[in-house]
């Protein structure tokens, strides 16, 4: 049991140290003027980040990002792991695209290690990275909605991604942190069945896409809260550099997939999803239109698709062996996220363990582009804005 | 021979409720509270079609476990886990203003039940409404008491010494400005073609021609877009909008106090239904070929016909909460002055002429 | 837009500023340069200006203990075409390692410059705010990502709390309660 006298002391210590807030500089605030600190638990976002508004009436007059709260040292865990001890650890980065984290250290080692996968595996890594594409885009439409008010829209949506989540769960085993491609190939096949059943999935997803989209489009409220609100024009976006879907929605069309195609993406015939106009509900649309998209990548791999090994025949040090050194050199292999572009930067100087990995997270773009956003702009709009730009905290912070 | 029986039944009624002996006000008092317990199952019940109902659209199964197949005692279990949380207050808090809001907005809600009838009775081609009492303002009555929830809710935001909840009483304030004018000016124009402020001519008035949906349709749909401002439901419930404020006015409170304010709206919401059945959809009142067709105890379908419009109403309320988005409050004050008000002037103009024709 | 041809300007317009430029044999073929520390802004400009490489994927920090340097590694890529540049830059390992910063350039660099700062030490002259960005405030100053990181328990496990070890940990960030107490005072 805690003396509650011991408690009320230290707290008068702590009250002590704090400096209040208006005598620091960043805090001076007029007399009409509020700070308003939409706090490290805040229900904006997954994730805990800290936004500070200073807001006059209903107007955000200025807005400050802090972030950190989820900081994990990654990159210097990875430092002391094995190559192979570290896949499961980017599959943390950000645990809503973690198959595309794991896609882009696998790639980067591959191309250290000077090994390409066979045809069937880079065929199974560009279903699942279009499968993690449809979910991750599913629960980030549906929290976008949540914060507008719509509630339902997020449990259609999460109704949809249940599906998705079972075909992923057939094949690599889990619903979230997969750690599904290895060195060289994938680590299992496609089990029997799955075929049909996916084709079966991914046709119903098409028509409650169109569902959603219509829903979206006519609804008048929701149109009033969105339409020409937290607009990004092109020079902003070049400005911040931004890829992904809130690069596309302003009109630029700029695809990892196909400015630096990897795996088989060149045999695969699909269109870039743009907008005219990089409002809220023009970067929605976009995404929905990706689902769409994706699901007809599956299709047309799954239709040209070969039987055939998984891995190369000759591998520098078999499959799962811990302790494989690695040629020195550096590697830097971007792959397309549902964010943006995903990339880790990995400096290897002979050993089995990494020199150096730096991983190039699209989030980190999305959320220095949002305090700039956020200028002469509603509070009622900040949640608005800031879940349609679908950043993701943990990759921020990594 | 079963008139003669309802006459003496009516005689024992006056004896025991009237003013004869010195036990008939205290018994009305008792009625009185019964209709207050009443009037809570009727919230219960309201809660509890808000989930079934809200799990439907949302196509998964709301509460299935309390009481059966269906749920039907999951508020109780939700009141017993709201009666055993800890009470905390936060240290600097307005003590009276912050303790005092959940009263005042319960209060206001539970003022409202002595003056709405619940339905009636019909023998003899006598109407006896089901109402604690009937005074000749009730509408007025119904309508400013309706409005004390409105300072319960300012002074919960001003009281919990928090930002948020500031925020949230001042868009509380700003709705509520817009609409009460919107639904005062249907109102009056309803009143205007009655030629009554009691709420019973009112529904008898629309039990001699048609109901006053058809007669201003225009002035049905500002009352439903008010009402519905007023209750503080989504698309209009900025003031506790989870996303940017934290539970709005509500977040100081946990507890029974929170379970007060909840409870509170719940039965505003249920009240607001029965206004507007009242007002606009005729209330209690049976079509005429029933009654000719005397069958017995055709006296107590009225009170069955106003429940069913009643639910009718309330699952209409649900839907849209669960079907549209919240809007902004600057888009909520200007819909309420730019579109409603105008609109509701148009109306009152339409009333005036239909009241000079309206047979009385 | 080809890597021969960003190569080959490169090497021209900056003679001695740029070294050891070559093409990677791999896809995507990346353009390697080393800069000199002190044209690192004028390369970048060009790049921008000339060869339409308009935007800045990260910028990251290698720390090398026995050559004495760090290396910043600048990656570059553009809307319009599909070359990757990477640019590196030697800042000798001392007291007070600084190099320019690139925010005139690209205005996204100010995140990745205040990441490379609080986890590596190396300063940017003229970076209007380095504060940090990811660690805690109270963890500025240990540059977490050197070699030389004495608080990061290694992995070959040696458990920083047992008893008879001194941890670096409890010295910096005592426990206060250290002994609870057993009955509660109501009267006091």
């Amino acid at each position: 049991m805690v003396n509650k006298h011991d408690v009320k002391k230290r707290m008068r210590q702590l009250a002590a140290e704090y400096i209040h807030e208006p005598q620091q500089e960043a805090y001076k605030l007029d007399d009409t003027e509020m700070m308003l600190h939409i706090g490290p638990q805040n229900p904006i976002q997954p994730g805990p980040f800290l936004i500070d508004l200073k807001i006059s009436g209903e107007t955000v007059r200025d807005s400050k990002l802090y972030m950190g709260y989820g900081h994990k040292g990654i990159e210097k865990i990875l430092e002391s792991m094995t190559y192979i001890q570290g896949l499961p650890v980017t599959d943390r980065i950000c645990y809503l695209a973690s198959l595309s984290n794991n896609e882009a250290y696998v790639s980067s080692v591959e191309r250290l290690l000077d090994i390409e996968p066979p045809e069937r595996s880079q065929y199974i890594r560009v279903i699942m990275q279009e499968l993690s594409r449809i979910q991750s885009h599913l629960l980030g439409t549906g929290e976008y909605a949540t914060d507008l008010g719509f509630v339902t829209m997020f449990l259609f949506m999460i109704r949809e991604r249940e599906y998705v989540l079972g075909l992923i769960e057939d094949i690599t085993g889990a619903r979230i942190t997969h750690c599904f491609p290895r060195f060289g190939g994938v680590r299992e096949d496609l089990p029997d069945g799955w075929r049909e059943k996916a084709i079966d999935v991914l046709s119903m997803i098409n028509e409650k896409c169109e569902m959603y989209k219509e829903l979206f489009s006519s609804d008048r409220t929701y149109r009033m809260r969105t339409v020409d609100i937290g607009t990004l024009t092109k020079e902003d976006v070049i400005k911040a550099g931004l890829t992904g879907p809130a690069l596309r929605a302003t009109g630029i069309d700029y695809d990892v997939r196909k400015v630096y195609p990897t795996l088989t993406y060149p045999d695969i015939d699909f269109k870039v999803q743009t907008a005219k106009k990089g409002d809220i509900f023009n970067r929605v649309m976009v995404r929905i239109n990706e689902i769409q998209e994706s699901c007809w990548i599956i299709e047309q791999a799954l239709d040209q698709m070969k039987p055939g090994p998984l891995f190369p025949d000759e591998l520098p040090y078999g499959r799962r062996t811990p302790s494989m050194r690695v040629p020195p050199g550096e590697a830097y292999v971007p792959v397309e996220d549902p964010r943006g572009e995903m990339a880790m930067y990995i400096v290897s100087d002979g050993t089995d363990k990494p020199y150096r990995v730096k991983i190039r997270g699209p989030a980190f773009a999305l959320m220095q582009g949002l305090p700039p956003m956020l200028e002469n702009v509603y509070i009622a709009d900040v949640p608005a804005i800031a879940a349609s730009m679908d950043s993701c905290n943990s990759e921020v912070d990594r | 021979m079963l008139e003669e029986q309802m006459d003496i039944l009516l005689g024992i009624l006056y004896t025991i409720l009237g003013n004869d002996y010195w036990w008939g006000p205290w018994i009305r008092g008792v009625i009185g509270l019964c209709a207050m317990g009443g009037i809570m199952v009727a919230a219960m019940f309201a809660v509890w079609l808000e989930r079934k109902y809200a799990s439907d659209i949302q196509s998964r199964i709301g509460p299935n476990r309390v009481g059966g197949k269906y749920g039907l005692l999951q508020l109780i279990a939700d009141a017993i886990k709201l009666f055993t949380k800890e009470d905390i207050k936060p240290d600097k808090v307005d003590g009276p203003v912050w303790a005092g809001a959940p009263i005042l907005m319960f209060g206001s809600a539970l003022l409202m039940i002595i003056a709405i009838p619940f339905g009636a009775f019909i023998f003899n081609g006598v109407t006896y409404p089901l109402a604690v009492t009937q005074f000749d303002i009730s509408i007025l009555y119904l309508e400013a008491v309706s409005a004390i929830g409105i300072i319960g809710i300012f002074m919960a935001g001003w009281g919990s010494n928090n930002k948020f909840s500031v925020i949230a009483a001042f868009r509380n304030i700003a709705r509520m400005i817009g609409y009460e004018v919107a639904l005062g000016l249907t109102i009056v124009s309803v009143v205007i073609v009655t030629g009554s402020l009691n709420i019973v001519d009112i529904v008898e008035a629309q039990g001699s021609v048609i109901w006053f949906a058809f007669v201003m349709p225009l002035g049905f749909v500002i009352f439903g877009v008010s009402l519905i401002a007023d209750m503080g439901r989504v698309p209009f419930d900025q003031n506790e909008a989870e996303e940017e404020l934290i539970a709005g006015w509500g977040t100081e409170y946990s507890g029974m106090r929170f379970g007060l304010a909840y409870f509170a709206e719940y039965i505003h919401m249920v009240l607001g239904s029965c206004i507007a059945v009242l007002i606009f959809l005729g209330g209690w009142n049976m079509p005429g070929f029933l009654v000719d067709l005397h069958i017995p105890l055709i006296g107590l379908l009225p009170a069955g016909i106003f429940l069913a419009k009643w639910v009718l109403v309330m699952m209409f309320v649900i839907m849209i909460r669960w079907a549209l988005p919240r809007i902004r409050i600057d888009q909520v004050t200007s819909i309420g002055w730019k579109v409603l008000f105008p609109l509701a002037m148009v109306n009152l103009v339409w009333a005036a002429m239909i009241g000079l024709v309206w047979p009385w | 837009m080809d890597e021969l041809t960003v190569l080959d300007s490169l090497k021209s317009q900056f003679p001695d500023a740029v070294a050891d430029a070559l093409i990677d044999s791999q896809p995507p073929h990346i353009v390697c340069a080393n800069v000199d520390k002190g044209k690192i802004v004028d390369v970048c400009s060009y790049l921008k200006d000339n060869l339409q490489f308009n935007r800045l994927s990260g910028i990251t920090s290698v720390d090398f203990p026995e050559d004495g340097k760090f290396e910043v590694v600048y990656l570059i890529a553009s809307y319009d075409h599909s070359v990757i540049v990477k640019l590196k830059a030697e800042v000798p390992r001392d007291d007070n390692p600084s190099i320019d910063t690139v925010i005139p350039v690209w205005w996204n660099a100010n995140w990745y410059e205040r990441e490379v700062y609080e986890f590596m030490g190396i300063y940017f002259d003229g970076h209007p705010e380095m504060t940090v960005l990811v660690l805690s405030d109270d963890m500025m100053g240990e540059w977490p990502l050197r070699k030389d990181y004495q608080e990061f328990p290694q992995t070959t496990a040696k458990y920083p709390y047992s008893d008879d070890q001194e941890s670096i940990v409890e010295e910096k960030y005592p426990l206060e309660w250290k002994s609870w107490p057993t009955e509660r005072h109501y009267l006091e």
